[in-house]
């Protein structure tokens, strides 16, 4: 494991280098485009994050194996971060290249949904704690993966309600050859680093649990 | 089931009052900021979102403190939340219907002469949410956490359902014929099915022991 979080950090810093230096500057956006650096491996980990998470509670809600609660838990708490990020990442490049920091494009629209999903997973852990926490989580991971075509099936009904700005291209111009490699390596580089902080996470549960197990007897 | 149906019906006196008052005081306050007709189906979906969304949280009143009882019940587990869904649909649909005068009289009186064309998007919009109320307010019940919770659970996963109402409501008192917003309704509907059908196996799993 701590191979992984070596491994993760090179990768990150590699990533960081060829985004900020190596990569050539876009010729309409300038500088700022560098932000999808960030922002498109951040979604990537977020919807991967949260697939998983969604898995281990299916899975947990079959099997009642402890191991897959520990592994939903861990997985949701990063896919929060990694929305979190992706979110932040995305509106601060908007500013400068939409003019807007938010629109109601569908997947912007989306992704704030499944981050209120996933913050409800994290309050349902927090406040209930142990087992019967555990299960009703895990109904909200599985629930909310569920929904999610009808989010955004429902999302891009809005956006065709919605008047949009007339200088507005949320989809982007298509990535050049050139900026691919960086783009690969920082998705890989984050995809490393979800995996080396989950790992992380579990291991931490599973001690905790024992501990708790020890320290009150039968759970 | 039936039976159980109705009996769970006749509990919701509860509900019934709260949402009912709830709405009546939403419909007021809205109307209050902002009166404009365009306004009217995102007041109507809003009121009734947020009504549901405070007032289904006492589903599991009742059995809160005796969900062994309810566990060991010789009932499907499904079954429990098929006849509580559907009780709670039939709360939000007498909600809704007292709430349509008072909508007609405060924004505009197309609700009433439209509200034939009203009826599916009103019946399957509140399917929704007494799906949605009804699973949620019941993984808190079995986690023994607070009802206050279920507006946080509940709100982001029916936005689809916000979404579709409101546009379908809107096109519906402009004039537009059902048959318009038929896209709509499929979300609609679709939603409705989905979540009734996944909640009764998760509600399976979810009370389990």
């Amino acid at each position: 494991m701590r191979l992984l979080l070596v491994l993760a950090l090179i990768l990150v810093l590699a990533g960081t280098i060829l985004a900020l230096v190596v990569a050539p500057t876009e010729a309409v956006q300038g500088v700022p485009q560098r932000i999808m650096y960030v922002h498109v491996p951040s979604v990537i980990a977020a919807y991967a994050a949260l697939l998983l998470t969604a898995l281990a509670s299916a899975m947990f809600l079959w099997r009642r194996e402890l191991g897959w609660d520990y592994l939903a838990h861990g997985a949701a708490e990063l896919g929060v971060l990694f929305i979190t990020m992706t979110l932040l990442s995305g509106s601060i490049w908007g500013r400068p290249v939409w003019g807007t920091w938010w629109t109601w494009d569908a997947r912007l629209t989306t992704t704030l949904i499944l981050w209120f999903i996933y913050v409800g997973y994290l309050v349902v852990r927090a406040w209930a704690p142990g087992e019967r926490g555990a299960r009703a989580a895990a109904v909200i991971g599985v629930v909310g993966v569920l929904d999610l075509p009808l989010i955004h099936w429902s999302a891009i009904l809005l956006r065709t309600l919605h008047p949009q700005p007339t200088v507005f291209r949320p989809e982007g111009p298509a990535v050049p050859p050139s900026m691919l490699a960086p783009l690969a390596v920082n998705i890989l580089a984050f995809l490393v680093l979800l995996a080396a902080l989950l790992m992380l996470r579990v291991r931490q549960e599973r001690v905790l649990g024992r501990l708790v197990e020890a320290l009150e007897g039968a759970p | 089931m039936l039976l159980k149906d109705l009996r769970v019906e006749w509990r919701t006196r509860e509900i019934t009052t709260s949402m009912g008052l709830l709405t009546l005081l939403m419909v007021i306050i809205l109307a209050a900021a902002r009166s404009d007709p365009t306004f009217a189906p995102a007041a109507m979906w809003i009121t009734y979102a947020f009504a549901a969304a405070v007032s289904l949280g006492r589903t599991f009143a009742p059995e809160r403190d005796h969900l062994a009882a309810l566990r060991l019940a010789p009932l499907d587990r499904g079954l429990i939340f098929a006849s509580k869904a559907l009780a709670n649909w039939i709360v939000v649909t007498a909600v809704q219907v007292v709430s349509i005068p008072v909508f007609g009289a405060l924004f505009t009186e197309a609700i009433w002469t439209r509200l034939p064309a009203l009826v599916l998007p009103l019946m399957l919009g509140g399917a929704g949410l007494a799906a949605a109320g009804t699973l949620y307010g019941g993984l808190l019940a079995q986690a023994r956490l607070r009802e206050a919770l279920l507006p946080i659970l509940m709100l982001p996963v029916i936005l689809p359902v916000l979404i579709a109402a409101v546009a379908a409501t809107a096109a519906i008192l402009d004039g537009q014929p059902v048959a318009a917003v038929r896209s709509h309704l499929q979300l609609l509907g679709t939603f409705d099915m989905l979540f009734a059908t996944s909640s009764v196996f998760l509600f399976d799993a979810l009370l389990d022991e």
